[in-house]
């Protein structure tokens, strides 16, 4: 590393100040943790921006937007006006009215977001967890404890995936988000576990494991405290774009009805009702959910890119 | 080559061993088993579940009920004489030598509960319109793809590409059974009633597809038939491939933009050669390579991906069978139909890695 002469680059300088990093005064040199400068990689990317601004919408209309449009089942919004046909979107109900029931589609979007979203983000964390951990320890044992976690991957890497994870759903779920949750992510954790692996492999050789293992820690110290937050980087990158890939397998098994309690509204469980009111005429119903979903993984692919730049610098194409 | 092959064939028999174990596993974990299907007929009584249970070998343990299901043991014998076939040979041999007739490794996939049918003819018989759906799929799939890739190699950062970029970061982003909603919409709602909402044939002028009675229409007019079938067939095609052209065009695109900037290419334009030869003679030859193995791996996906799009359109094959199966808790149909689905993963990486050997002459084995 050349050494900054203070001052020398000055608007290197004022970028740093603002991100408020730590300023070593004696050396004169000002130091950025990895993270900081990921985040400067990250800025540059701007559609990974653009990204981040529609995930945190759409994650704060989750989160706030039930507590305003708040979705109850067993009241039913015009009890005198059921007929079969919604009515398409205007003022008062932007996304329009659904058929039956007359719900405002703009009402079971926001409820949906929250549900879909957050069985987006809690499947990729029990894959995640999953896969990291048997991919440290096959990495890092390696021999036949590596020889038959691989074989396992291999095997469930082999099932036609979303397949096996609709009928799980069917026989485990029960339309419970929890299970439905566990299940997504029994099932999502065999590319991180491998990538994990083979990270470890090359990590577990440097010179800094060998010292954390000639002062004599424990294994695992050494796997979660020296290895682990050196694989880091990639294993966020593929993380980011399991998001999407649970969010869209979520809609496709409520879809086909043995995802979440269909009376709850999802994504997933919003577009199902609506398929037998499409011959109608009915479009706002399936469209507006739709669309969310589409936002939604346009938003976390383009945040992927971005974190991919940003992370792994030397994967760039 | 031929050793090559066999060494991974031999490889993919444990795979495929492990499958079944895992496939047997996640069904026979769920909690009530096949009897799940009764669990909201108050009428369906423990001394009928008992019944049920014996008439479909139930009581006994599960690894036997594996081994019977696999066609390891021979149910008619006792004690360690199950792996003996009616013939005196083990019971996993081939029917010729053992004499066994039921289990996966004879070819048979065991009895449907919920139609009382060989699971395997039931397959046999949706296989046809799957077939028709993901065939067509598939060629429409690669020759768009590699169209709007290496055009949109070529012409970089024209408005086409751009908007071939577009179209990719939507298409992949977008969920097939969304995508088949909204066509159903556009094209078969009220407004613009061209194109049939779901189906295989026109049920008012033809028999149902796949009876004797359909098959004699079929011969006495073929053309009309056809064209019936074509008509039903533009939605659900178009749903399926959307997503994989999506994909498959920008790494078509970045394959195809990396053999340009090759040396090999720029010798090709030095010499003189019209574009068209340098373009699909040097550049998009060795640009396919990778393609071929992308390709590959995700034809498997066409049947998961049938699944949905079969639903949507109620087309009748394997992938309504599927969803039918498992609405109904009919584990026989839907061990088979996991099995041959994963059996076709295996293969489809098998072919993949066969096909990439041949088009890369510098593989060795």
């Amino acid at each position: 590393m050349t050494p900054l002469q203070p001052g020398s680059q000055p608007d290197i300088v004022e970028i740093i100040r603002k991100e408020g990093s730590s300023v070593d005064y004696e050396v004169g040199l000002e130091s950025l943790n990895q993270w900081q400068l990921a985040w400067r990689r990250f800025r540059k990317h701007r559609l990974a921006l653009v990204g981040l601004g529609i995930l945190g919408f759409l994650i704060a209309v989750a989160i706030v937007g039930p507590i305003f449009m708040p979705f109850e089942f067993d009241v039913i919004p015009k009890p005198d006006q059921i007929v079969y046909q919604g009515r398409p979107p205007s003022l008062a109900h932007p996304f329009g009215e659904t058929g039956g029931l007359q719900r405002d589609v703009l009402l079971l979007v926001v409820n949906g977001a929250r549900t879909s979203l957050f069985i987006g983000f809690s499947s990729m964390s029990v894959g995640v967890l999953i896969g990291t951990i048997v991919g440290s320890v096959a990495g890092y044992f390696g021999g036949w404890v590596d020889n038959i976690l691989m074989r396992i991957v291999d095997v469930m890497l082999s099932l036609p995936l979303l397949f096996v994870i609709l009928v799980a759903s069917r026989f485990f779920g029960n339309g419970n988000v929890i299970l439905i949750i566990i299940i997504f992510g029994v099932f999502s954790w065999m590319t991180i576990s491998r990538l994990t692996r083979s990270l470890f492999l090359s990590i577990r050789e440097l010179e800094f494991v060998q010292a954390a293992r000639a002062v004599g820690l424990s294994d695992r110290r050494i796997i979660f405290r020296h290895i682990l937050p050196n694989a880091m980087s990639p294993i966020i990158v593929s993380a980011s774009l399991l998001i999407a890939a649970n969010i869209i397998a979520e809609a496709f098994v409520s879809f086909l009805g043995f995802g979440v309690n269909p009376i709850y509204p999802t994504w997933g469980n919003i577009l199902s009702n609506a398929l037998t009111f499409i011959p109608l005429g009915n479009w706002w119903w399936p469209a507006f959910p739709g669309l969310a979903i589409i936002f939604t993984v346009l938003a976390v692919n383009f945040i992927g890119d971005g974190l991919r730049d940003a992370l792994d610098p030397r994967s760039k194409e | 080559m031929s050793k090559y092959i066999i060494r991974r064939l031999t490889q993919a028999i444990p795979v495929l061993f492990g499958i079944t174990i895992v496939v047997y596993a996640i069904l026979l974990a769920a909690p009530g088993g096949p009897t799940a299907r009764f669990a909201n007929n108050p009428k369906f009584t423990e001394a009928d579940r008992a019944k049920f249970k014996k008439a479909w070998g139930l009581d006994q343990p599960i690894p036997v009920q594996y081994c019977r299901w696999m066609g390891i043991c021979n149910p008619d014998n006792e004690g360690l004489a199950v792996f003996i076939g009616p013939t005196g040979w083990p019971a996993f041999l081939p029917t010729a030598v053992s004499g066994t007739t039921n289990g996966v490794l004879h070819g048979d996939l065991g009895v449907s509960i919920d139609t009382g049918e060989a699971v395997a003819s039931r397959i046999a018989r949706a296989a046809l319109p799957t077939f028709i759906l993901a065939g067509n799929a598939l060629v429409i799939w690669i020759l768009v793809a590699l169209l709007i890739g290496v055009y949109a190699a070529i012409h970089r950062y024209s408005l086409f590409d751009q908007a071939a970029t577009v179209f990719a970061y939507v298409g992949y982003a977008m969920p097939t059974f969304w995508l088949g909603i909204m066509l159903i919409f556009l094209f078969s709602g009220p407004g613009l009633n061209i194109l049939p909402a779901g189906g295989m044939t026109e049920t008012r002028l033809s028999p149902p597809f796949g009876s004797d009675a359909y098959w004699q229409y079929f011969a006495a007019n073929p053309g009309t038939a056809i064209v019936d079938i074509l008509r039903h067939l533009i939605l659900p095609v178009f749903t399926l491939v959307v997503v994989n052209i999506a994909g498959d065009s920008r790494f078509i695109r970045s394959s195809m933009l990396e053999a340009l900037g090759q040396d090999y290419v720029r010798t090709a334009k030095a010499k003189g050669l019209p574009a068209r030869v340098v373009i699909f003679k040097h550049a998009l030859r060795n640009a396919l390579l990778p393609v071929v193995t992308n390709i590959g791996l995700e034809i498997p996906f066409l049947f998961t991906g049938a699944i949905v799009t079969e639903t949507i359109f109620s087309w009748p094959g394997i992938g309504r069978m599927t969803i039918e199966a498992t609405r109904s808790f009919d584990y026989p149909t839907l061990m088979g139909l996991l099995l041959i689905t994963s059996i076709l993963v295996v293969l489809a990486n098998l072919i993949a890695d066969i096909m990439y050997a041949i088009v890369d002459p510098r593989i060795q084995y």
